[in-house]
């Protein structure tokens, strides 16, 4: 009975419990995801970097070793304009989630005292992120286009005379709807950060005098700083591989890295693909290091 | 805080933080609801009918806009979510169970699997639409794509069930097996009730992520379109309502996940209350 008992409980123990070796049980409970995981992630990406290396021909790709579609990507404007453009839309969002995020966080994590309201508010922020990214993304059509609800509002206020043309298919329409999808995950970890932070500290220091922005400066800041990386790692990574948000709202003038991906896969330029996502990889491995230097995030979580 | 006066333009902010959030989807909800064919996806909205919708079930005469291809799309969906839900869960739970105990490269292996959360789609999907070009493998939604959204979502199983296994005490089990109950009796009364709501949300995190996922589905998965592939192909055309249409009724689809998610969760905590006055008695 035991012996069958305790097979059903982890399918691949044989033993029975009394010479239950625990490191053989653990690496039997592993295997199954560490192997998925060195499969399907590794090694896609290790493949990745190796075909990066191959010739490329018109419409294959030979396992002949040559830097010749390194030596392309490095020497053509549109790739070297795609990684600088990719760069620029990954700050400006990075630091417009932050902005736009952080005073709702505020709220939601220090200031709404009412625990049942602060989780209520927390899972409105959140609830968008259960629905279809690619839906998000295209409601902003309608709202930023030259007969869209902005342009129409303006007009009915009379703040603009003539729509604003530039609010759709620009870099501009491409920012505003990233920020939207993304800063969601920016709110998140900071509002549990501030959750965390000890009421009795703020009172503290009032106490003695201390003026709000002297407590925001000193305290609160630096005790939410874990949520703004953790938040900047999330963002970070996702600005970093889309491509989705400028095909739809840019009209083909934004041209990230990831867009340049998946036009030289559509014309079979595997290649050059390749080349575009390890560049890719390599930026953001970067930001990652750099933005884990601040902070421990399986200390965190 | 005595600022109350920064409390109070704080409380606006974030009512107008919430606008900008839901703005867009309430405009989209709006347009979809526009005259057909000839009512385009912008305002004013001519005559209010719900053509659009028809128009997507493919109730509606033919008209120079073409239906959606949702039909199979969808079925193939939420094919792929159910099974990516039940592979992530399983590895998930399995993991995060390895984890309870102290190894050696518990850091190595838990990056490792946090990775597949943190590489954007366009990446991996390129990879493996590599590998699957040199082995000389078909792409399908349901091999190559399959394997990547479990890739993708069987981290946020494994970092759910590691929260709840943290807050988990071990010696309640203990305390089963040593008045000589069963495991397969401990896991079913004891461990499987205090882990369900973690399972619970593992499974809702692997089945919307897998449902909407898309990126990794344009690379790895062949011909057959998923539903986010059918929208993503409207991307590079014009728009027309019926996509606004379709977008409501897939948010829909997820708010009843959403409930149906909070109604479960709901029992599950007062199943769990009722024990511990039961405990108390």
């Amino acid at each position: 009975m035991t012996m069958a008992a305790t097979s059903h409980d982890t399918p691949v123990e044989t033993a029975a419990p009394s010479t239950r070796r625990q490191p053989d049980r653990t690496y039997w409970l592993l295997a199954p995801g560490v192997l998925w995981m060195l499969l399907f992630l590794v090694a896609p990406i290790l493949m990745m970097v190796y075909v990066s290396f191959w010739t490329q021909t018109t419409f294959k790709i030979e396992p002949t070793l040559t830097l010749k579609s390194w030596i392309t990507f490095f020497s053509s404007d549109t790739y070297l304009g795609a990684l600088w453009t990719t760069v620029r839309i990954w700050l400006i969002v990075l630091v417009s989630t932050l902005l736009v995020g952080y005073p709702a966080a505020l709220f939601v994590g220090l200031f709404v005292k009412n625990k049942t309201l602060s989780t209520a508010l927390l899972v409105l922020c959140v609830i968008p992120f259960w629905t279809s990214f690619l839906i998000r993304v295209l409601a902003w059509r309608p709202m930023l286009g030259k007969e869209g609800a902005i342009n129409m509002i303006l007009m009915k206020l009379g703040i603009v005379t003539q729509p604003i043309e530039v609010l759709l298919f620009s870099e501009l329409s491409v920012i505003i709807g990233m920020t939207q999808i993304y800063c969601v995950f920016m709110v998140g970890p900071i509002a549990f950060m501030l959750g965390r932070i000890d009421p009795s500290v703020i009172e503290a220091a009032q106490d003695l005098g201390a003026s709000f922005w002297r407590i925001f400066r000193t305290i609160i800041l630096p005790l939410s700083m874990p949520g703004v990386v953790v938040g900047a790692i999330f963002v970070s990574v996702m600005v970093l591989g889309e491509f989705a948000t400028s095909a739809a709202l840019s009209g083909r003038k934004v041209n990230l890295l990831g867009n340049i991906i998946v036009t030289q896969v559509g014309s079979l330029k595997w290649a050059f693909a390749a080349v575009a996502g390890v560049v890719l990889t390599i930026l953001m491995g970067a930001v990652v290091a750099a933005l884990l230097r601040v902070v421990d995030l399986r200390k965190e979580l | 805080m005595n600022a109350s006066g920064i409390k109070l333009g704080l409380g606006l902010y974030t009512t107008l933080f919430i606008v900008f959030l839901y703005g867009p989807l309430v405009v989209l909800a709006i347009l979809s609801f526009q005259t057909g064919p000839e009512g385009g996806p912008q305002f004013p909205i001519i005559e209010w009918s719900t053509y659009w919708y028809k128009h997507l079930f493919g109730l509606t005469p033919p008209s120079r806009i073409a239906p959606l291809p949702i039909e199979q799309a969808l079925v193939r969906s939420l094919a792929l979510a159910v099974m990516t839900m039940i592979v992530s869960t399983v590895l998930g739970v399995t993991a995060a169970q390895a984890f309870r105990k102290k190894f050696r490269g518990s850091g190595v292996v838990f990056y490792l699997i946090v990775l597949g959360m943190m590489v954007p789609g366009v990446l991996v999907g390129l990879g493996m639409a590599l590998v699957a070009n040199t082995l000389g493998v078909d792409r399908h939604w349901w091999g190559t794509a399959f394997v990547l959204h479990v890739v993708y979502t069987f981290p946020f199983a494994f970092l759910v069930m590691l929260a709840i296994f943290n807050r988990f005490d071990p010696s309640v089990e203990e305390a089963a097996w040593s008045l000589g109950v069963t495991p397969a009796r401990t896991f079913r009364k004891i461990t499987f009730p205090l882990i369900f709501p973690g399972v619970l949300s593992a499974m809702l995190f692997a089945f919307t992520l897998s449902y909407d996922e898309f990126s990794r589905t344009l690379f790895a998965s062949g011909r057959d379109l998923t539903l986010p592939l059918a929208i993503y192909g409207t991307f590079s055309v014009e728009v027309h309502p019926n996509v606004f249409a379709f977008g409501v009724l897939t948010t829909l689809f997820s708010f009843a996940l959403l409930g149906t998610y909070a109604v479960l969760m709901g029992l599950s905590v007062r199943r769990a209350k009722r024990m511990a006055i039961q405990e108390e008695a």
